[in-house]
């Protein structure tokens, strides 16, 4: 067992996806969903494509389909393969095998300034540093040839869409960097792409600006209907911003989901762990129910579990990790009714956070689990203190059972 | 196809203008002089290679090494150049680590007044010490009034040795000032709060991360020194021999072609390894700055 | 590196530019000597600047040096500038470590040496000295100072704002001439000047590849110094100095007034933007 705490920023990991996917569409979820419609094309198509760079594997049989106005986000630590992926998209890598499709056309061996259906925003964000920001967003319409009139009018069109006309002759050096991304966002946009590029995008700018940056970038992604493909290590900004999520390890995908789903029900501890805080027990299949739940037998310690089974399905004696999100974890001094998912422990630490509190439990062997418990009320009498003796427990549909 | 282009362009300019005159210059050492034009023999003849091949010989090495003239000259070098190094060293080094202190906005305009006297003209430069050096110069004119004597120091090795480090100063100052600037404060101040004293964190901190600087302005004045020409000819008089030098009249007053080609080819071979080992260094700097 | 100076650093570097700029001080002022002899002072006059100008062969020497240098710098720029980019961008082809050998090589050799070797090629391919092989001897030997200068600033150039202008639609050519270039131009201009002194500066290689044809002014400057010091030469070098100082306070104020406008542009579009 053991307890994984990804990161320490994000305060109530349960609330912050739901909530803000509230606030972003009025439209409910489920109307969007094409990659559940067996009909639907998809707008870019990864068959089996593997890069090595030498003998390091940095992408490694990758097949993947991204449809038609979604936010797709291509989430891992650095190195994990999600920047070469989407750099063989925009054709600064060539994959070492497989291919690429865009729109129904075959773009593996297109070289970048030949893909006009994708524009990238980098990193960096790559401004020319001796072109006026209207010569910086006008750049790509120049290269098409296009007449100079309508170049004029996409660029104040940019310009008027990120709020940035009044610093049309500056040049990048002279603006802040929440002005210079969005000059990154203008320029790629002005090319009206298909599919939109997005390598972390925001990483530069400071907490509070990148969540503006970040509503930013959907409202944008809205109001135009284009594709965006976003490559980032943060997962909030990943849960906030997209329609799904492809989690990365390795070179290779490891879950495709929606946030809802990679939250809710992670595939493997990875997953589990590299989306917001949470409790792994390890556990042994001791019998399967009628009903199909599971019941599990704790290894490092006394308790008896009951949880829904994987998708896959589990066997008797199978070993099986129990993912708990620490918020799903009920922690009290008197001691449950049943004794069916439910563990004593010693409270180890408290981190006052506000609105909620985290307590950290010692339980079983030496081991430690998390729970929240949102400070609502001031009463005093049921306050639980360093060093009390405590209990956990928690509903049978909490926990999700992992395989891997 | 474009790639060849760009580095095929560059690539022929130095084959032809920089590797083959040195195998030609090899080849020349190996021939015997003539009193013709070119002044050697044999002249490469395709019609015949026998004979072009017989008529090559290590004779003039064998000169070289067997008469004192030249093997004294090339020690002298030798010597000339590591002491003068040396020398340019210990003065740049104070020069660029308070350079390198110097508050931010003033540090451009001290490199650039470092950068400066370099273009202006070298022959210029060491012109202006004999003015200073001669025995009715500058110098001894500002001594007398000191009522110390005349010093003799143009026409001796001193003057080469003031000349040297006069003339390559600024090659030293800014490898010494690029590694130092580049050295990180607080790691002095933690070296201090670790309880090492101002010299002792000089010894164990600066001078061991300013070393890829030293190398660099050591190659950088060593090298060319011991090659020069112009400033033992003009400063170090008859007195001062230097290899350089020997080239030259070998060349132009004694018109023997293919032992200047010799000497030019055992300098080379002398010059060889701080070559290799300049650019390593400089290889070594480029990747850690990456 | 920063910090407080002490006395010791305050010192030293004063010291150190003292050595620098002493020797060239006095040359200056003495080329302003009315006396013949270099060590008594017999007051103020530029008559020796006069007596230049009608020295016929001194100018014609200063002439061909001028060419030499333009000629031989622009083409050591453009071949600097492919031999940079070859060392920076393309990592893997057959005999690269030659390549960059080549190239640094000619900062450290001996000048005897490249001026021997030189001549000895020219000799052999039966090519008659005087400008143009001075030229080739130059450009030969600036082309690799201009690629290390320029090279040290592709190094650090962010390669993502090429790739950005390839996605914008730009093909490497057009990239490279539209965005690198322009970024990349205050080190091509530097090279160029380098490039220009050091050719304006040669002795050694210039002995050893020039014809009879064209004498060049270090030539003449150092036949002259051998014969001792006058205050002829004093002047030569007082004005030569004078034309690398001018250049290079021009270049610092244009530097000023660029930044100075762009410091004027932003309080303008921030005063619009009110």
């Amino acid at each position: 067992m053991s307890v994984a705490t990804t990161n320490d920023t994000m305060p109530a990991p349960a609330a912050s996806p739901s909530a803000k996917k509230a606030r972003r569409t009025p439209a409910p979820q489920s109307s969007f969903a094409p990659w559940k419609d067996p009909n639907a094309t998809p707008i870019v198509r990864f068959e089996n494509v593997t890069k090595r760079f030498g003998s390091f594997v940095a992408v490694n049989n990758i097949s993947l389909d991204i449809y038609e106005r979604e936010f797709f986000a291509l989430l891992g630590p650095s190195g994990c393969g999600k920047t070469t992926l989407l750099r063989m998209l925009a054709g600064f890598e060539k994959p070492t095998e497989g291919r690429i499709i865009v729109n129904g056309k075959d773009v593996t061996d297109l070289m970048p300034y030949e893909r006009d259906a994708v524009n990238m925003m980098f990193q960096s964000y790559a401004l020319f540093p001796h072109m006026s920001v209207e010569r910086n967003i006008g750049f790509g319409l120049r290269q098409e040839g296009m007449p100079a009139a309508d170049i004029d009018a996409r660029v104040d069109e940019a310009m008027g869409m990120l709020e940035l006309k009044q610093f049309a002759k500056r040049k990048p050096h002279q603006l802040s960097g929440g002005q210079q991304q969005r000059v990154a966002l203008a320029r790629a946009i002005a090319k009206k792409p298909r599919i939109m590029l997005l390598d972390e995008p925001l990483g530069a700018l400071d907490k509070r600006l990148r969540q503006t940056a970040q509503f930013e970038l959907m409202h944008i992604q809205e109001s135009t209907g284009t594709t965006f493909i976003i490559v980032t290590h943060d997962q909030e900004e990943a849960m906030t911003v997209s329609s799904r999520i492809a989690v990365m390890d390795h070179g290779e995908l490891v879950q495709v989901s929606t946030p809802g789903e990679i939250y809710e029900t992670p595939q493997s501890q990875y997953v589990a762990s590299f989306i917001g805080d949470v409790n792994i027990l390890e556990c042994r299949v001791s019998n399967v129910l009628p009903d199909g739940q599971l019941e599990l037998n704790w290894v490092d310690g006394t308790g008896k579990f009951v949880a829904q089974p994987p998708p896959s399905g589990a066997t008797k004696d199978q070993q099986v990790w129990l993912a708990l999100r620490p918020e799903k974890v009920r922690i009290g001094l008197d001691r449950p009714a049943t004794d069916v998912n439910a563990i004593p422990g010693k409270v180890e630490n408290i981190g006052y956070l506000g609105s909620i509190s985290h307590y950290h439990v010692a339980v079983g062997n030496d081991e430690s689990v998390t729970a929240l418990r949102a400070n609502a009320s001031l009463a005093v009498d049921n306050t639980i203190n360093w060093e009390n003796d405590v209990w956990l427990d928690w509903p049978a549909d909490a926990g999700v059972v992992l395989i891997r | 196809m474009r790639r060849w282009i760009v580095i095929g362009i560059p690539y022929f300019w130095l084959l032809v203008l920089f590797l083959i005159p040195f195998l030609i210059v090899f080849k020349i050492s190996l021939s015997d002089t003539a009193s013709a034009m070119p002044p050697y023999t044999p002249v490469l003849d395709f019609a015949n290679l026998r004979a072009f091949f017989a008529g090559l010989d290590f004779e003039n090495y064998g000169f070289i090494f067997s008469d004192p003239l030249y093997t004294n000259a090339y020690w002298a070098s030798l010597k000339i150049a590591f002491i003068s190094t040396l020398l340019t060293l210990i003065i740049a080094y104070p020069v660029a680590y308070g350079m390198a202190r110097a508050p931010k906005q003033w540090q451009p305009l001290l490199v650039m007044f470092v950068i400066l006297p370099f273009w202006t003209s070298f022959l210029i430069r060491v012109y202006a010490w004999i003015g200073i050096l001669k025995k009715e110069g500058l110098l001894n004119l500002f001594l007398s009034n000191f009522g110390i004597d005349p010093l003799t120091i143009h026409n001796t090795v001193y003057a080469v040795y003031i000349g040297i480090v006069y003339s390559y100063l600024p090659f030293m100052i800014l490898p010494l000032y690029a590694s130092l600037e580049k050295l990180n404060p607080a790691l002095l101040e933690a070296a201090q709060d670790l309880g090492s004293p101002p010299w002792k964190t000089f010894w164990q901190v600066t001078f061991p991360l300013s070393i890829p600087g030293v190398m660099a302005g050591c190659f950088l004045v060593f090298i060319p020194a011991m090659g020069e020409f112009v400033i033992p000819d003009l400063l170090g008089g008859s007195d001062t021999l230097m290899i350089g030098k020997t080239l030259w009249s070998e060349f132009f007053s004694n018109r023997d072609w293919p032992l200047a080609s010799a000497v030019a080819v055992i300098l080379l071979f002398m010059l060889v390894i701080p070559i290799v080992l300049f650019q390593r260094n400089q290889q070594n700097q480029r990747e850690a700055a990456r | 590196m920063k910090g407080r100076m002490t006395w010791f650093n305050v010192t030293s570097v004063a010291l150190g530019f003292a050595f620098l700029y002493i020797p060239i001080l006095l040359l200056v002022i003495y080329s302003f000597n009315d006396s013949k002899l270099v060590t008594v002072w017999g007051g103020w006059s530029t008559r020796w600047y006069a007596g230049l100008l009608n020295n016929e062969e001194l100018m014609k020497a200063a002439w061909v040096t001028l060419r030499v240098a333009v000629v031989s710098s622009t083409i050591a720029t453009v071949l600097g500038l492919l031999a940079a980019i070859v060392l920076t961008r393309m990592n893997r082809f057959p005999g690269r470590t030659l390549f960059s050998g080549m190239v640094f090589a000619p900062l450290v050799m001996p000048e005897v040496i490249t001026g021997l070797s030189l001549l000895l090629l020219f000799v052999a391919v039966g090519f008659d000295r005087g400008f143009w092989t001075l030229t080739l001897a130059h450009t030969t030997l600036t082309m690799c100072f201009a690629a290390v200068v320029i090279q040290a600033r592709l190094y650090d150039f962010d390669k993502s704002v090429e790739e950005a202008a390839m996605d914008l639609g730009a093909s490497p050519l057009k990239s490279f001439m539209q965005v690198t270039l322009p970024i990349i131009a205050p080190s091509v201009i530097s090279a160029w000047l380098l490039a220009f002194t050091l050719s304006l500066d040669d002795f050694v290689i210039a002995s050893f590849t020039t014809g009879p044809g064209a004498t060049t002014l270090p030539m003449k400057i150092y036949s002259q110094v051998r014969l001792g010091v006058t205050p002829e030469i004093n002047a030569i070098s007082t004005l030569m100095i004078g034309v690398v100082a001018l250049g290079v306070i021009v270049a610092a104020l244009s530097q000023k007034r660029a930044m100075v406008r762009q410091q004027a542009e932003t309080r303008a579009v921030d005063a619009g933007a009110k």
